[in-house]
């Protein structure tokens, strides 16, 4: 209980500094790409991006839509995502939390936004499956070609009729988890430190 | 220790291999490309890789100008200008048939890229039609004839044209067969009495390219050749050669090549605009005139022997090449004497007005390369190459003491003009040489009559000139431009959201019909692989105008519109709106569809119209189906999300 209540020592609370610096300039500067996928075909030789950032999608969005409606695919637009309305303001708000954590100096406000973080990490890995999910199993069935029922891949390497589709975490979320990999880090070091005093 | 001594090594080594890969790269940079092996080696162009130039051939009367890759040699594509060319629709849309104004032939001879500092900026392509008397600018940010200037008055076959002056402030055009200027019945028997020649100087804006007319000059009747501009030292003159100084009207293989000396026109062209400024000009005919009598210092002719054809000024633009065709020399001129004797007045008389000065005065060197001497080109490195059209070969030459003869190689058969690369630029890149033979005869498979023209690459990087390779051009190049690739810049698709052309619709949601009295506008989506709407209703006799949008922003994904038993075809390219007419002249059905080949379901890329008897009412407005256009405006969703 005590732990709890207690204060970070002054490096591990530098840490908490540091993952509130990551987090906070998503919402005003949502520059950075968290996830993309490639995707090749013998005459797309120079390959087709989708650019998922905070806050929007682009890249050859057009092109694609206009490929995906042959097999009856939805087409994709950044309207169509409640998530990117949120997930700016998310992640900045997780940022003033770690913020408040490290000024307040409380191990137990900290502990709570990281886990709070991480909750929301989590819903939104899931959430991303479902949308591939969603785009590949609600085929128009009055495509002109119809495909097997199929889900883009979240990770990794996928054939998908004539195109090979690549998909992969971008610099964005490799940031995000340095963020959050902060919080257990911090947590190890004191741990480290206590063992040693200890000795 | 050891250990420790590998990784030392290890670390030097990676240096250098680096250092070794760089070396590579430079070396690779500084010999050109191809310049040992052979010949096929030098011309083999990998597959998926590219060609070093551009060659622009004019497509004389074909009216076309052909685009080629060199060293490859292969056809690229060709670029229709004064003739129309239904397979992409120019002049047959209306921006295009406007352009050719209802003619449809031209014969187009000396393309001429735009210039900056006297180097090819990259930027236009002008090209002469010689009997229409027409300017066309072609942009080679897309590769479209953009401008027709002309038919430009009192010009009478513009072959003296274009030839730019060094940075595109004027393109020429001067006129061969001579006329009544303004043109007016006269007796052809009164010709040296009533018949004028013209030069004309079409002002080219810096910025957009357009075409306006700067001046004329009225010029003794004689037949005004060929034109190169002035650089460097010549800054500021257009040499014009001409024939005929006999001022004969018939039988002028005979009659026109009686005389020792004919002339080249030295004309100052930034006098010639001072003086229109300053309201010297009398309007003839709708342009501004100036007579030499009346503007001292405006033209200056020299005495050129034998009915001279090209006039080429060497890349330091000290030097004025002039080739007899009936004599076996060049004629090389100095512009520092030119000067000199136009500074001390030394004239030797004067035509119409216009002083001419002595030949002595002003020849610098008389080269002896052969028989049929046409037209002279530039390497660069201190050598010219003349073509030799009786001899059917190529002299090369040293500029300067003792303008002697290094080589001649054999061409098939009979050139005409020949073009270095970038060799009428203060630069020429000194690789290659094309060849323009006027005669192929039997170099290729026999395919009738009607050969087709011979090309030929020759290497010119080595001492020894080297012929590498024929190819077969379709009727008939005169002239080549050839620039190197990495100039241009050419785009891959017509930004959408930059089009903002009247008939434009972007979206599924605003494909329509209108109707106002007999005229019908149908506002059309193309994409992948339809067109909205794709049933139209119209009434016999209907006018209807097609303004088809092609949405797309891929490379490559043209759509065509063609409507059967009609001459309505055209092709529109991604992001790109074009309008055609077409005349519901019979009722019926009517279908149209893509015709050039677009994806997987092009074949089903179509639509009907319905044409209805005289007299049916139909809706002044016809929006398609809603269902379809809500498939379609999902599709097409954003496009301001493209790219």
């Amino acid at each position: 209980m005590h732990y709890l209540i207690d204060r970070f020592a002054p490096a591990e609370r530098r840490l908490i500094w540091i993952a509130a610096l990551v987090l906070i300039p998503v919402f005003f500067f949502p520059v950075l790409p968290i996830w993309a996928m490639k995707l090749w075909a013998p005459q797309y030789r120079e390959g087709l991006t989708l650019t998922i950032c905070t806050n929007t999608i682009k890249g050859d969005l057009q092109s694609i839509n206009t490929l995906n409606h042959y097999v009856g695919m939805k087409h994709i637009t950044a309207d169509d995502f409640r998530e990117f309305r949120f997930m700016p303001q998310a992640l900045t708000l997780f940022g003033f939390l770690a913020l408040l954590g490290a000024l307040v100096n409380r191990r137990w406000l900290a502990i709570l936004g990281w886990l709070a973080f991480t909750g929301f990490a989590g819903f939104m890995f899931l959430d991303y499956a479902r949308w591939l999910y969603d785009y590949g199993h609600n085929l128009d069935p009055r495509a002109p070609i119809k495909l097997a029922l199929f889900t883009p891949p979240l990770i990794g390497w996928k054939q998908m009729a004539n195109f090979k589709v690549l998909s992969v975490p971008m610099p964005g979320t490799l940031l995000l988890g340095v963020a959050w990999l902060l919080g257990p880090l911090a947590i190890v070091l004191e741990m480290r430190d206590a063992k040693r005093a200890a000795r | 220790m050891n250990h420790s001594s590998e990784r030392r090594g290890s670390r030097i080594a990676a240096p250098g291999i680096a250092a070794l890969a760089l070396a590579a790269a430079l070396t690779g940079c500084a010999a050109p490309r191809g310049a040992t092996g052979s010949a096929a080696e030098k011309v083999y162009v990998k597959p998926g890789t590219y060609d070093a130039y551009y060659a622009f051939l004019s497509g004389g009367h074909s009216g076309q100008v052909y685009v080629y890759g060199i060293p490859s040699c292969r056809h690229i594509t060709t670029i229709p200008v004064f003739t129309p060319e239904p397979a992409v629709g120019y002049g047959v849309d209306e921006e295009t048939k406007a352009q050719l104004g209802g003619r449809t032939w031209g014969d187009a001879h000396h393309p001429g890229l735009s210039e900056t500092d006297g180097d090819y900026d990259g930027r236009w392509l002008f090209i002469n039609d010689m009997p229409g008397a027409r300017i066309a600018r072609i942009d080679l940010r897309d590769f479209k004839t953009r401008e027709i200037f002309g038919p430009i008055p009192n010009v009478s076959a513009a072959h003296a044209c274009p030839f730019p002056t060094p940075n595109t402030e004027y393109v020429f055009a001067a006129s061969r067969f001579s006329t009544p200027v303004p043109n007016r019945p006269e007796k052809i028997a009164d010709y040296a009495k009533q018949f004028r020649g013209v030069v004309a100087g079409v002002k080219v804006d810096p910025k957009s390219g357009h075409m306006s007319l700067g001046f004329e000059i009225l010029m003794p009747p004689f037949d005004w050749d060929l034109a190169d501009a002035g650089k460097g030292p010549s800054h500021g003159w257009e040499f014009f050669t001409c024939y005929n100084s006999e001022q004969a009207y018939d039988s002028l293989e005979v009659k026109a090549s009686q005389n020792e000396m004919d002339f080249i026109a030295a004309v100052d062209w930034r006098a010639a605009q001072a003086a229109v400024d300053a309201g010297k000009a009398k309007t003839v005919g709708g342009a501004p005139m100036l007579d030499p009598r009346d503007v001292p210092g405006l033209v200056y002719l020299f005495p050129v022997p034998k009915s001279p054809h090209g006039v080429d000024v060497d890349p330091s633009g000290e030097y004025v090449c002039a080739s007899g065709k009936l004599q076996a020399e060049v004629s090389v001129f100095s512009v520092k004497k030119i000067l000199a004797a136009i500074a001390a007045k030394r004239f030797d008389g004067e035509r119409m007005g216009i002083p001419v000065l002595k030949y002595e005065d002003v020849i610098e060197a008389k080269v002896p390369v052969g028989l049929g001497p046409l037209h002279t080109q530039f390497d660069g490195k201190g050598n010219a190459y003349t073509s030799l059209f009786l001899d059917s070969q190529i002299a090369k030459w040293k500029i300067g003491p003792p303008w002697n003869v290094e080589d001649k190689i054999d061409v098939y058969y009979s050139i005409g003009h020949l073009m270095a690369s970038e060799g009428d630029t203060r630069h020429p890149t000194g690789e290659y040489v094309v060849a323009l033979d006027k005669l192929s005869k039997d170099r290729y498979i026999n395919v009738g009559p009607t050969k087709p023209e011979g090309a030929q690459l020759i290497d010119i990087r080595g001492t020894k000139m080297e012929l590498l390779y024929d190819f077969p051009t379709y009727l008939e190049p005169h002239y080549v431009q050839m620039i190197r690739a990495e100039k241009l810049k050419p785009i891959d698709v017509y930004p959408l959201a930059e089009n903002n052309r009247p008939g434009a619709v972007k979206r599924a949601e605003d494909a329509r019909v209108e109707r106002k009295g007999a005229r019908v506008d149908v506002y059309m989506v193309a994409v992948r692989s339809h067109f909205t709407p794709d049933v139209i209703r119209v009434v016999e006799g209907d006018d209807v105008y097609f303004h088809v949008t092609n949405v797309e922003q891929d490379s490559d994904i043209a759509h065509g519109f063609g409507v059967l038993w009609s001459s309505n075809n055209m092709q529109i390219e991604p992001g790109e709106t074009k309008t055609m007419h077409w005349k519901a002249d019979r009722a019926g059905v009517v279908p149209f569809y893509c015709s050039n080949f677009c994806s997987a379901l092009h074949q089903e890329m179509q639509g009907y119209l319905e044409v209805h008897p005289r007299g049916t009412p139909v809706a002044a407005m016809q929006r398609p189906d809603p269902r379809k256009v809500a498939e379609v405006a999902a599709l097409m969703a954003h496009p301001g999300d493209v790219r």
